[in-house]
């Protein structure tokens, strides 16, 4: 199709394309401006920033490009460059040469071995560990904005690995009255992290508890896998891992685990917890130690999912739950979810 | 047997060694399979059975309740002699106390095969949790197994020390190790020994009742989740089935011994009072089950009433009706109902056997159907029938119950050498 500003389609608002750049232009920061706000080099930045878009144009190769700066930023920036990981330096498609990257005064591996480190060792505040945040985690749903559309549950696969037949969350689908009166109800139910929950109550072994954040954590080196819990939980929220994987349908399934609980656990082998044990929803604790919400919540193609802070009178969660279209599952149960529905 | 001539003779195994090979080729071929079928557990992990996440109690559950109930059941019909003093109990006091504990070394294999992680069976012995039942049920276990053994040692000293003092060689040795070195055959020692069975079997009878078998059914009672199991009745249901089989096994256990490793000839008067006392149980066993059942029906609870649906109608009820209700209460009845079958002893046998194994399927119907239910409208229905390889473990761990028995009855001194040696 020819790419003429003017050529217009059935349908389709003409927009010149000059226009659209223009647009972006307007909006672009001037760079000196912004780096004028931080304490490093003004000309260095600019200088870099321009031969990093040259680079991307293909005008500069990346070696020269880091030939170029690597001293110069090593200078500027000092102790916190030398803890960098590098950009250009990627374990599959690196965009530099081996002997450039491995000449950087830079090398702290890749930017993908640094994102998947545990949240446990984030930071250097070591000592108050996971869980131990003085909020209390809380989860509203909003019924009348879920569409049943199952993304929740294919959020929380990806982002916490579980194995065939451990869904953490699941949307159970009801239809209520006869034809052709019928309403139909989609409920998300993840684990209701309960103020008293019944499979804390049960475990032999204190293997699973409740965390000083609300969330019930299952500390997978100490369950023995006797599965009282799941015939305790009023929820059916639990499930065994009985070590199946995803091996015909994803090679590698188990390379990669979700650092549930804070907890690194490297890949998925035979014997290995947590295998054997039982499993559940964590509320993302791990995302919650990062400041980011539940991979279930961010997902949510309604914004039917809310996370937040239900001791803070003022979060959204702790509103919506004091609304009067707020509820529980189960309220006869006494087991107090933190997890709440609006009808 | 029971000689005390001169030429002291003690040979309380089989009487007949063609039965005695026949025997030990059985339950080696029980062995070899569950051998092989632990093997795959063992490598396949837990995908070896048919659990899921929606059932994840099965046949080993089952069978662990119902060991536990067994041996419950057996220690309390040991009371009758060493508590209650019934004289012609005395005959049977440790044959029921073997049996016990034989069955608790079963039950606790049956829990630990059914670990998820079963390196890890000693951790409940260093962590604890105060409001598990199951937490204070492994105490309770391993108290029990304490008292069933102190009671066996005290029930059979003074046959130990006699055994002892009359055989030389490697056999004398044993058995004055088994009598922990106490000689003495004369009457105090007798008296001390009495003393204490007395005694420690009154600290058994309310730990076997409410903490060890009691104590099982409370794990499963309070699953609020479970209305099915969430009742006050269901413990004491759980004790009066376990006396159930627990009589029904001894008096088995009573006449297959006398007759095979004795050659004596049943006591009859004996055999009817055990007979009494299994058919007193079958109707309280059936009565509060009725009781049970009605109360469910009338609570018109969705989650209970569909329980038993699936229980009275569902893809297993066959379970219910053959092997409940008919194994384990009408043909033993049926058998029970004339004096002169109650004085046959392979009747007698016959009406054990098969209350024995009708329990079986009690606790199956107690374990499965509460889990096929879902917790909450909108989850899936449960379905579970044992893998061969669970069924196949589950007959190991029988046999490896019925070889301690046999090899236990062919070296101890499980009938009192003189009657009358309570009085
Ligand atoms: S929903 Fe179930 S698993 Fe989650 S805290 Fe409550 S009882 Fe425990
Ligand atoms: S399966 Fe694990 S977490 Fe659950 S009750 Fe047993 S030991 Fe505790």
């Amino acid at each position: 199709m020819s790419s003429s500003d003017d050529d217009t389609l059935p349908g389709i608002p003409n927009v010149g394309k000059a226009d659209l750049d223009t647009m972006v232009e307007n909006e672009r920061p001037d760079p000196r401006e912004e780096l004028a706000d931080v304490e490093a080099d003004t000309d260095l930045g600019v200088a870099m920033a321009e031969d990093a878009q040259r680079v991307a144009r293909g005008e500069l190769s990346g070696d020269d490009y880091w030939d170029r700066y690597d001293e110069a930023a090593a200078d500027e920036f000092g102790e916190a460059y030398h803890e960098t990981p590098n950009p250009a330096v990627d374990a599959g498609d690196q965009t530099i040469s081996t002997e450039t990257a491995e000449s950087l005064s830079c090398a702290v591996g890749s930017m993908d071995t640094v994102s998947t480190e545990p949240a446990q060792v984030e930071g250097d505040d070591s000592g108050n560990g996971i869980g131990t945040g003085d909020q209390k985690w809380g989860m509203v749903i909003d019924l009348q904005k879920c569409v049943g559309c199952d993304s929740c549950t294919v959020a929380c696969k990806s982002e916490n690995r579980t194995p065939p037949g451990v869904s953490y969350n699941v949307v159970m689908e009801e239809e209520h009255g006869e034809f052709p009166n019928v309403t139909r109800t989609n409920v998300p139910r993840p684990c209701m992290q309960c103020d008293n929950p019944p499979c804390v109550q049960v475990c032999p072994v204190s293997a699973t508890y409740k965390m000083d954040d609300g969330v019930v954590n299952i500390d997978y080196d100490r369950c023995i896998g006797c599965r009282y819990c799941i015939i305790a939980c009023p929820y059916g929220a639990r499930y065994f891992d009985f070590g199946e994987n995803y091996d015909d349908e994803v090679d590698e399934a188990g390379e990669l685990t979700s650092p549930e609980y804070g907890v690194d656990r490297g890949t998925r082998e035979d014997g290995k917890s947590p295998i054997g044990n039982v499993r559940k929803c964590s509320f993302c604790t791990h995302r919650l130690e990062r400041g980011e919400e539940p991979a279930c919540v961010e997902t949510c193609i309604g914004d039917a999912r809310n996370m937040g802070d239900l001791d803070d009178p003022d979060s959204e969660v702790a509103q919506m739950a004091d609304s009067s279209r707020a509820f529980q599952l189960k309220e006869a149960e006494g087991t107090d979810p933190n997890v709440y529905y609006l009808k | 047997m029971a000689t005390q001539g001169s030429q002291f003779d003690f040979a309380p195994g089989f009487e007949n060694t063609r039965l005695r090979i026949a025997w030990y080729a059985f339950i080696s071929l029980l062995l070899a399979g569950g051998a092989y079928a632990t093997y795959l557990r063992l490598t396949q992990g837990m995908a070896s059975t048919n659990l899921t996440s929606i059932v994840p109690w099965g046949a080993w559950v089952a069978f662990y309740i119902y060991f536990v109930g067994l041996s419950a059941g057996a220690f309390l019909v040991s009371t009758l002699a060493n508590v209650f003093e019934i004289g012609e109990m005395h005959r049977i006091d440790r044959d029921a106390l073997f049996a016990a504990i034989i069955s608790m070394a079963v039950a606790l294999l049956f829990v630990w095969i059914d670990l998820g992680r079963m390196d890890r069976m000693y951790f409940p012995f260093i962590w604890r949790q105060l409001t598990s039942a199951l937490s204070w049920e492994v105490h309770a276990y391993v108290a029990y197994i304490g008292i069933l053994v102190t009671e066996l040692y005290f029930s059979m000293r003074i046959d130990l020390a006699r055994l002892a003092n009359r055989l030389d060689g490697v056999r004398g040795k044993l058995y004055g190790l088994l009598a922990l070195g106490r000689l003495d055959t004369g009457d105090p020692s007798q008296a001390f020994d009495q003393r204490w069975l007395k005694r420690v079997g009154i600290v058994g009878i309310p730990l076997a009742i409410f903490m060890v078998h009691g104590g099982t059914g409370v794990l499963f009672a309070v699953s609020k989740a479970r209305p099915y199991w969430n009742s006050g009745l269901f413990p004491v249901i759980f004790i009066i089935s376990a006396l159930l089989s627990g009589t029904a096994l001894v008096m088995v256990l009573y006449v297959l011994r006398t007759r095979l490793f004795d050659g004596e000839s049943v006591d009859l008067d004996l055999l009817e009072q055990l007979a009494q006392l299994l058919m007193g149980f079958i109707i309280i066993d059936a009565a509060l089950t009725a009781v049970e059942a009605l109360i469910a029906f009338s609570s018109v609870h969705p989650h209970e009433v569909d329980t038993w649906l699936v229980v009275m109608f569902g893809e297993m009820s066959w379970s219910f009706w053959w092997f409940m209700i008919g194994f384990s209460w009408v043909f033993p009845m049926v058998m029970l109902t004339r004096r002169s079958w109650r004085r046959t002893p392979w009747v007698m046998v016959v009406a054990g056997l098969t209350a024995v194994i009708g329990i079986v399927a009690v606790r199956f119907n107690i374990v499965i159907p509460a889990q096929i239910i879902p917790v909450m409208e909108g989850l899936p229905h449960g379905s579970y029938f044992p893998t061969p390889v669970e069924w196949g473990t589950s007959i190991g761990i029988v046999g490896v119950g019925l070889l301690l028995y046999t090899v236990g009855a062919e070296v101890l001194p499980l009938t009192p050498f003189s009657e009358g040696d309570h009085e």
